[in-house]
Parts: C-alpha cells; structure tokens; sequence
C-alpha cells in the first residue's frame, strides 16, 4: 500500500469543497477550423475522489477532451463545468485547482531535482513543502539516480515518470494524465497507478487517458469511450464488460502447430462465424500451436471446434473461453475496424457528427 | 510569500534556460567587439570621421545599442525553447495567463538588456573614462535599449509563434540579427559618402535610431530629432507587441520540431 505523506492527505481534504460533481460537459465540442469536429456531444461527469478513464483509438478525442477540459482549448460547442467553473471562463483561477500531464515531453533544462523545486515554485509552493515533496516524488518514481541528471540525460521511462512526478509538486483538485504510462515498465507502471488510486482515496478527482486497457480496467472507477469524437460509452469496466464483452475471448491450444493453410483455414472459418482472431505482440514469435480469437457466443465455438480439429487430424491440448476483458469489450464496441475504413469514416463523419451505422457493437 | 505569477515567470526564464555559458558569450561577444575592434580600428580610423573621438568611443554607445538585441535574442530563444519542449503549453496549463507569460518574457529581456548596459559601459571605462552623461542621459539610453529590446523580442517571438521548425526559426533570427547590426550606425557612421540607399536603408533600421540617440546622450546632444528617435522607436515596439500579442492569441499549441 502506497502511503501519503500527512501533507498531501491535509492538503487534499482542506481543498475539497462540499459539492460532489468535479466536472461536467454539456454538449461539449470542437471543431477545427474546417468544420471538422475533433470531438461532439460529449456529456461525461466525474466525481469527487473518481478515477475516470478515457479510452478510444489514436485520434478519437481524448486528447482533445483533456485539451478542452484544461482550459487550453475553447470550445466551439456546448461548455463544461470544472469545479463549478464555465471553462469558457475558468481560466487561471480554474487552472490554479488542475494538475496536468500533458502527451508531449514538457521539460525545462535544469537537473530532475531542480526541475521539481521549480515547478513548485512556479506554482507557488513555499520551499520547505517543494523540497520535502521533491524527495517524496524522486523515491516514489524511483529518480534517485536521476536527480543530478539533466532531462537530456534521461532514458524516455525516467522523463515520463519525472513528468508525472512534476505534476504532483502542487496541490490540485482535479489530475489530468494524458498517457501518462507510455514508455514505462510494468514496475514503474504498476507503482505509479497504485499510488494514483490512493490520491483518489484521499479525494483527488483524476481523469486518465491510456491505451493500456487492462490499466484502465485496474485503476478507473468508471471510463469513457470515445470512437471518431463522439462518446460511445460511460461506465464501470464491469458493466461495460457485462454489456459490450458478449464477445469473449477463447483460446486453443493444438499438441502440434497446424499448417499454414490449415490455419487460414480457421482463421476463415472463424471469420465467418463472426469471430474477430486477435494478434498480440506478446504471442509474436511464439510457437504457431496456439489460436486466440474474440467469439460473439463462446461456449457454443467450443463443440464446433473440436469437430474441426477432429475433422484436420489435430489434437487439441486446451482449449478455454476466457473471462470477459475490457478488450473484448473495447472491441466489441469498435470493431475490428480495418484502418482504411476508419480514416474514410472519420473524414466522412467528423462534419456531419455520425457515426458509421452498424460499427457499434459490431461483434455482438 | 508568494510572488506575483509574473516575476514567479521571471525567476523561471532565468534559472531554466540561461546557463552561465549561454550568458558569458551573449554579453562577451560585445565585449570583445569593444576591446579588440576598438582597439584595432581606433589606430587606422580618423577621429573626423567617428565625430571627434576615438573609434572605440564611438563604438561603446553602439555597443550599448547592441543591447536591445541581446535582450530580443534572449526572450525570442527562450519563447522558442519553451514552445519546442512543450513548456508553453505546460505553463500555460498552470496558473498563468498568456499576457503574463509574454510580459515574464518581456520583464527577462529587459532584464538582460538593462544589464548589458551596464557590462558595456564598464567595459567602455577603460576606453573613454566615465561618460558624462545627465540624468536625461541616463534615462534616454535606459529607454531607448528598452523600446529596442521590446521591439525586438516581440519580433522574435511572433515569428516563433508562427513557424514549426526550429530551423526555419534559427535560420531567420541570425538572418535578420545580421541585417539589423550591419545595416545600422552601431559600427560605422552615416557620412556624406555612404550611398544614398544604403542610407535610406539605415535610416529604415530601428538600431540606427538606438545607437544615434545613444551617442548624443553619450555627447551631451540630446535634441528633438533624438525625440523623434524615440517616438519611432516606441511606435515599432508597440507595433512588434501587439504582434506578439496576436501571435500568442491565434497560436497553435502542440508539438513542434
């Protein structure tokens, strides 16, 4: 268990305000200056103490929506609420209660040590508090090594993980981490989200965009997905499994690999009975025995593939149908989009603001 | 206490980006012009021609009018620097707005320049002894380095708001750093012989103006064309702020190369 120091705790609960909702959008939108729309109706809440996530596919929005939400953008439609605040006219007395990680390296050409203490002056931390912080920041994200070393020093996991440490110098209310995992080890990875999850016990609101789905399913209370700018769905990861994972994922295991054409077989096979066959970085280089693939009805995949195997002379191993995941989930919800189509829909739909009919939900 | 976002900005600029190297050879270049340049063109230059003195007291006020580039070079770097590590965006995440983060960055110019001033003339000392310089003096080369300087920082930065590569914004700043310089009075006179549009041009150059008027606060001249000087030079740099004012306004944040 991750433990706050007695200052972070304090500081937290003397700036939490009664009021529940940490923000609101109404509508909220953006659209680039041809008309195209980055993001469109969106409507999300986020408690006091939530961890929301936000997921989707490169250019769905989210980047857009912490942009918007951030004051760093204007919307061109609807507005948002952030703390009780229009960020139409929030501005810094709205900024001064964010904390913001932005996508992009953000450095300035000083030590990781005086980089912090910076920081916090900048923001007004007196410097007894931006010290003690900068020691409790440089041993929670492991920077020991790093202090002295300046951000050109720096190995792409150490300058994520000093960004993130950067952001938490101040006091804030509201933490927006855009991608905030990119590059990090599961170590680190895991250390930073645990430590997350108990700022947000002690009342911090945090909004998170990764695309790290299990991340997601382990740290945010409920998440926001987002397809070619519009919100697709705002739930708990449970009940968006419950509803969106009725494509489970089932995996076989043959004693001996199937030949090439054998597999395509299968894999064409699947495809026709609406099964989406999924490639994972980690089974790269694996021995070709095993076949896992997202099915719309599971259980009754089973009976028919072992006729199949039968049927191709292979003896099956194992054979399972998993628990449903938030991928399953996530790509029930998107599809198995081919990526031309994606690009064709999204200029065809981002002006209009609809989505490709049928796409939804397309395995279940 | 917590000090205003401004100064907070100020502090920043300062301790982040301007390393001791970067400082020593920002104000040693000058220096060096002073002592060797002066120095060596003081032996073969007629005292006619630089209006009675030696080169090198001709060459000190120009030197001194040298500093509003120094100090628009500094802030124009550091917008770009800032800008191409994602910092603006960072900071303007933060408690700041974007007047204040442009008026740090103005406060650090002229700064650095008012400084340069002062290195100039004690370098100058040795050379020419202590200026005599009247109370008007002093405040008319004050100002006059701190019109430049904002003239030529809002410059800068409104070119860097506007391109994308750091380049293009390099390229373009020595480009025009070395037009301003040579196409002005702070090396060599205006005299009768200077063809006619190399004067047009001159007189075009607002470091002209600069070193111009500084030299007659320098010689105790101060007149209304020194006036005018400076009421053209207030026109430019309110004209180059309100650019960087527009810049900031419609600029587009996100990653630059």
């Amino acid at each position: 268990m991750v433990k706050l120091s007695a200052g972070f705790a304090a500081g937290y609960r003397a700036t939490m305000p009664s009021d529940q909702i940490a923000l609101e959008t109404f509508d909220l939108g953006y659209a680039y200056a041809r008309g195209r729309f980055a993001i469109r109706h969106l409507n999300i809440d986020l408690h006091r103490g939530e961890v929301l996530g936000l997921l989707g596919r490169n250019g769905a929005g989210k980047t857009t929506t912490v942009r918007l939400l951030t004051t760093l953008l204007p919307p061109t439609e609807g507005t948002a609420l952030v703390l009780g605040q229009d960020v139409r006219y929030g501005g810094r007395a709205l900024r001064s209660r964010l904390g913001v990680v932005l996508q992009a390296e953000s450095l300035d050409f000083v030590t990781v040590e005086r980089n912090l203490t910076l920081y916090a002056f900048l923001w007004g931390v007196p410097r007894e508090v931006a010290k003690s912080r900068a020691e409790e920041m440089i041993e929670l994200f492991e920077l020991g090594e790093a202090r002295r070393r300046k951000p050109w020093a720096l190995s792409g996991g150490e300058r994520r993980r000093f960004q993130v440490a950067r952001e938490l110098m101040h006091d804030m209310e509201i933490l927006f981490l855009d991608e905030p995992t990119v590059g990090l080890d599961a170590i680190a990875r895991r250390r930073i989200l645990r430590y997350l999850k108990e700022r947000a016990r002690h009342g911090l609101s945090i909004v998170f965009t990764t695309h790290i789905l299990h991340e997601a399913d382990m740290l945010c209370d409920r998440i926001a997905v987002f397809h070619l700018g519009q919100l697709l769905a705002l739930d708990t990861a449970e009940k968006l499994k419950r509803k969106h994972a009725g494509a489970r994922e089932v995996s076989v295991t043959f004693t001996a690999p199937p030949a090439p054409e054998v597999r395509t077989e299968l894999a064409r096979e699947l495809e026709a009975r609406g099964a989406v066959l999924l490639e994972r970085v980690e089974d790269l280089g694996a021995p070709e025995t095993k076949v896992a693939f997202l099915a719309p009805h599971a259980e009754e995949m089973l009976p028919w593939l072992s006729h199949w195997a039968q049927s191709h002379s292979l003896e099956l191993e194992r054979m399972a149908v998993e628990e449903a995941t938030l991928e399953a989930a996530f790509l029930g919800m998107i599809g198995d989009l081919d990526p031309a189509s994606t690009e064709e829909a999204k200029d065809r739909d981002r002006s209009s603001g609809a989505l490709p009919p049928g796409r939804i939900g397309g395995l279940t | 206490m917590k000090l205003p976002p401004v100064l907070r900005l100020v502090v920043r600029n300062f301790a982040s980006n301007l390393d001791p190297l970067t400082i020593i050879i920002r104000f040693g270049q000058p220096v060096i012009t002073i002592v060797v340049l002066g120095t060596m063109f003081s032996s073969i230059i007629s005292t006619n021609v630089t209006g009675g003195g030696s080169y090198t007291a001709f060459l000190v006020p120009g030197m001194i009018a040298f500093q509003m580039i120094t100090g628009g070079v500094v802030s124009g770097n550091l917008f770009w620097l800032d800008r191409r590590w994602a910092m603006v965006e960072q900071i303007f995440s933060g408690p700041f707005r974007r007047s204040e983060y442009l008026g740090g960055l103005v406060l650090t110019t002229l700064l650095f320049a008012l400084v340069g001033v002062g290195i100039m003339m004690l370098v100058g000392l040795p050379f020419i002894g202590i200026p005599s310089l009247s109370p008007l003096g002093v405040a008319t080369v004050l100002l006059t380095v701190a019109l430049g300087s904002i003239f030529f920082a809002g410059l800068l930065i409104t070119l860097g708001t506007r391109l994308r590569s750091a380049n293009a914004y390099f390229t373009i700043q020595s480009f025009l750093q070395l037009f301003v310089i040579f196409l002005s009075t702070v090396y060599y006179p205006i005299t009768p012989n200077t063809p006619k549009a190399l004067a047009v041009v001159f007189y075009a150059n607002p470091l002209t103006y600069a070193a111009n008027t500084i030299r007659d606060a320098f010689g105790g001249t101060l007149g209304v064309v020194d006036l005018q000087s400076l009421g053209v030079l207030g026109a430019l740099a309110l004209v180059a702020f309100g650019a960087a004012i527009w810049g900031f306004r419609t600029m587009e944040l996100g990653p630059i190369q």
